[in-house]
């Protein structure tokens, strides 16, 4: 069925229809991609390089096509290309041919593009304006002009296609990450376009919410959606048709996913995660492909034969076979007075529920934590309190000894530096050094003392060349670098880091990881929030797992991956090279840690 | 935390058309705008707080309790210094107690009070689609309409987004409070970039998503949700235009003015 707006030369093709099936399926009988690019060039007014340069890339009917790079590559500039946002919504020059379906964009606005290409934005918290689930599956219905009995006859199958029956009356700011995302697919769905474009849909999320877009995704797929997915994580690309990778805006590989994912020197290169299994496959000699930890499982057992059967030296308690080197805990507590003591805290925001239910931990110089758990079960809310910007309504925090309630948060703060997520919330100085003095200036430090931190922590941090910058002309990792640095100035002994790599590449990811553990190194303990896997398994040494406002587990990061009970209930997926590991009855930690450990076992 | 005000309570209010509510805030702006005099004021603030047990918009004013008790405070004290009729109980060269400054300002705090407490009850009780639904019964334009609303929408992100840079500048050692009343202006600097970055940043996200999903597609888009005037909102107008014409009359009478009394 025709959406029956005011614009109908845009209106989808002749669409199959279905009950439940998600949107408009692939044009049956036609010879045109559903999308494609021809020789498109973008540049961004001021730029100094095109976003994209001559572009040309198709999109085949019901096909998947994964696309990959580093920020600034040119991805989203090319999913923006497929509505017309790009250029109808960004100042620059564009050259080129976009056509849906066969049909050349031409002045279109980007809203007369909604029925035929839907656009699913990363930051979900900007592309859901109304007060409910229902009206916000209504709202793009609305402004085509559908009549209200067809608006409403869509809602429901909108809502069951992502899964969220029942949730008509939900107000979208009180769901989950996961939930909110399928509520920004499902608007879009709803107008049933042929093509759908997601632009790094589940940078923000937990890993359950992670795996319901995903799984959603997957599902549009096998419904015959024509899909176009951003996304920093090769792995969760494996089952698309074909992988595009960018480079400074020029495609530099197309092809299918066995034959990208085994290229990783090139993925790394262009900032891209590649995937636990190859990379694992490729440590231990076997040039192949998996799709699947079976695969990998296989394909490693037929190379290494005298590998222990699946689960063998994992007992039934779920504790790491501790007679082997790798699987022994790396839980080092320093014996060292806790430069954080939390007893019994509980917390509830006014007419809200118990955020923090009887938390107690305590946190020493050097120690390495990550606070993981699902959205919403108290991690940052426990983080604030620790620096003071919450009041705990029971119990006891102590901060070096002293009861933080008699501390302002700048006094804490000489203690426990708190980065924020988004490094934008605290950045305004004029030039990166200024912004990195910010601090010290606070404290009524003297001039040289303050020019002496700034140019230590502009080191640390590798940005001692850009001081007389623009912040907000840095990237995004220079900018959380930054951030991190102006902290720094203050000399904590604690850094609390909450999410330090949403929304950075994977080698913006590795850069800021290392100078986390370099500071770690130096002694200064670190405290990080995060809902990345691999970072958890690679940098910290210790887990405090949270749900619903209470600890669940504190302990060595290897003994919680070896507890499947820990994992299933806790939103978080181990890393793949774990789960792999876990095949042959070891808890590694990375890929290198289990190629070594075949190896070893050869 | 809840960033809107709207309580999902299903109240008689709630139902009300939005026509209705929208009408119902213009008259209730319209009685406080006549009025001077506290005790004239005091019946609307009774029909306020009877609105607030109804429609259980009880948190919305416990989450603004400061704001409320700050402004009817300073409102009064601001009148003392510059109301300066009556016969002094207290004369300083800045304070002029007297009863009719008093009532004068105590007047103006509780007007002030209750035009925020006829938004907070209609922000309570109307979602926002139907203050759009409702602006454009009356003839607002769509796209006007939908910007006011949004407007409504997003004022809780970016006041949300001003906390959070308070805290991240606080962390920084940064005491906002050092100062005279200029310099503590000044001071505010470390906020407003970030928040006005991010608002940028944010409204341009959200226009893209909006054309995304067809806005301006349409001038006159249609309505998923229909909006029949039934018998209780026939009530509603008419107990709505008799409060209006009594406090007309109060005015007209000159019962509501201070200097009546």
């Amino acid at each position: 069925m025709k959406p029956r707006g005011p614009h109908q030369a845009l209106a989808a093709p002749d669409a199959r229809e279905a009950p439940g099936a998600i949107g408009v399926a692939v044009e049956q009988g036609t010879a045109h991609p559903a999308a494609a690019l021809d020789d498109v060039t973008f540049t961004y007014a001021g730029g100094d390089r095109a976003a994209l340069s001559h572009v040309t890339f198709a999109l085949g009917a019901g096909e998947m096509i994964g696309v990959m790079g580093a920020s600034g590559a040119g991805k989203s500039t090319l999913v923006k290309c497929l509505n017309r946002i790009v250029p109808a919504f960004e100042d620059g020059a564009f050259s080129g041919v976009v056509r849906i379906g066969g049909r050349v964009l031409g002045d279109e606005r980007v809203c007369d593009a909604a029925p035929i290409v839907g656009m699913v934005f990363q930051d979900f918290e900007a592309q859901l304006f109304s007060t409910n689930a229902a009206h916000e599956i209504a709202f793009a219905m609305e402004q085509v002009g559908m009549p209200r009995e067809e608006i409403a006859a869509r809602i429901a199958p909108a809502l069951a296609a992502v899964g969220l029956i029942g949730f008509d009356d939900r107000d979208p700011t009180s769901l989950s990450g996961g939930e909110k995302q399928r509520l920004a697919i499902a608007a879009v769905l709803a107008l049933r376009p042929a093509v759908v474009a997601l632009d790094e849909p589940t940078t923000d999320l937990d890993p359950e919410g992670k795996a319901e877009v995903f799984a959603l995704i997957r599902r549009m797929r096998s419904d015959g959606l024509s899909l176009v997915v951003i996304e920093h994580e090769a792995e969760e690309l494996r089952g698309c048709d074909r992988i595009v990778i960018l480079r400074e805006g020029e495609i530099i590989v197309h092809g299918a996913p066995a034959e990208v994912m085994t290229r990783l020197d090139l993925l790394e290169d262009c900032g891209v995660h590649p995937p636990d299994l190859n990379r694992v496959l490729s440590l231990l000699g076997i040039a192949a492909h998996a799709a699947s930890i079976d695969e990998a499982e296989a394909l490693i057992r037929a190379r290494y034969t005298n590998l222990p059967a699946r689960g063998a030296s994992i007992d039934s308690g779920g504790a790491p076979a501790l007679a082997d080197p790798l699987a022994a805990p790396t839980d080092d507590r320093a014996s060292a007075p806790p430069i954080v003591a939390v007893r019994d805290l509980s917390f509830a925001y006014p007419y809200g529920p118990r955020v923090l239910d009887g938390v107690s931990l305590t946190i020493a110089a050097g120690e390495f934590v990550a606070i993981i758990g699902q959205n919403g079960s108290g991690k940052t809310t426990l983080a604030k309190h620790l620096v003071g910007l919450l009041a705990p309504a029971a119990g006891t925090i102590m901060i070096d000894g002293r009861d933080r309630a008699a501390l302002r948060p700048a006094e804490t703060a000489a203690t426990v530096g708190y980065v924020f997520q988004n490094p934008d919330h605290q950045i305004f100085a004029a030039t990166v050094a200024d912004e990195v003095a910010f601090g010290p200036r606070n404290f009524g430090l003297d001039a040289a003392e303050i020019a002496r931190r700034s140019d230590e922590v502009l080191r640390a941090v590798n940005l001692d060349t850009l001081g007389d910058r623009d912040p907000f002309l840095l990237s995004k990792g220079e900018r959380q670098r930054l951030a991190v640095a102006s902290v720094l100035a203050l000399r904590p002994r604690m850094l609390i880091l909450d999410e330090p790599t949403t929304g950075l590449d994977y080698r913006e990811q590795r850069r800021m990881m290392a100078l986390v553990g370099d500071l770690n190194r130096a002694g200064i303990a670190i405290v990080m929030i995060t809902h990345t896997p691999w970072l958890v398994a690679e940098y910290a040494r210790r887990v405090v797992l949270m749900r619903h406002g209470r600890v669940t587990f504190d302990g060595a990061v290897r003994t919680f991956l070896a507890r499947d009970d820990l994992l299933a209930g806790s939103s978080f997926r181990a890393p793949e090279a774990t789960a792999l590991g876990r095949r042959f009855g070891v808890v590694a930690l990375g890929p290198a840690e289990l190629a070594a450990w075949i190896k070893g076992r050869a | 935390m809840p960033i809107y005000l709207y309580i999902d309570h299903g109240s008689v209010v709630h139902r009300l058309n939005p026509t209705v509510k929208v009408f119902a805030l213009f008259v209730m702006f319209w009685s406080v705008y006549w009025v001077d005099h506290p005790l004239a004021l005091l019946p609307l603030g009774a029909l306020m707080i009877v609105l607030a047990q109804l429609t259980g918009a009880w948190p919305n004013f416990y989450r603004l309790r400061w704001l409320f008790i700050l402004l009817i405070f300073f409102t009064t004290l601001a009148w003392m210094v510059f109301y300066r009729k009556g016969p002094a109980l207290i004369d300083t060269p800045i304070i002029h107690l007297s009863r009719a400054s008093l009532t004068f300002g105590l007047g103006r705090g509780l007007k002030l009070a209750e035009l925020l407490a006829t938004s907070v009850l209609f922000l309570s009780t109307t979602k926002v689609e139907e203050f759009t639904a409702g602006l454009a019964r009356i003839g607002v334009p769509y796209r006007v309409g939908f910007a006011i609303t949004l407007a409504f929408r997003l004022a809780p992100l970016f006041i949300d987004s001003a906390l959070t840079v308070v805290q991240a500048q606080s962390l920084r050692g940064y005491d906002f409070n050092r100062g005279g009343p200029l310099e503590r202006v000044k001071r505010y600097v470390p906020v407003v970039v970030p928040v006005f970055m991010g608002a940028l940043r944010k409204a341009n996200n959200m226009a893209m998503a909006l054309e995304a999903r067809g806005f301006g597609m349409s001038a006159m888009p249609t309505s998923y949700i229909d909006f029949p005037i039934r018998p209780r909102d026939r009530v509603a107008y008419a107990l709505l235009i008799g409060l209006a014409a009594i406090y007309f009359l109060i005015y007209w009478t000159g019962y509501g003015s201070i200097s009546a009394k």
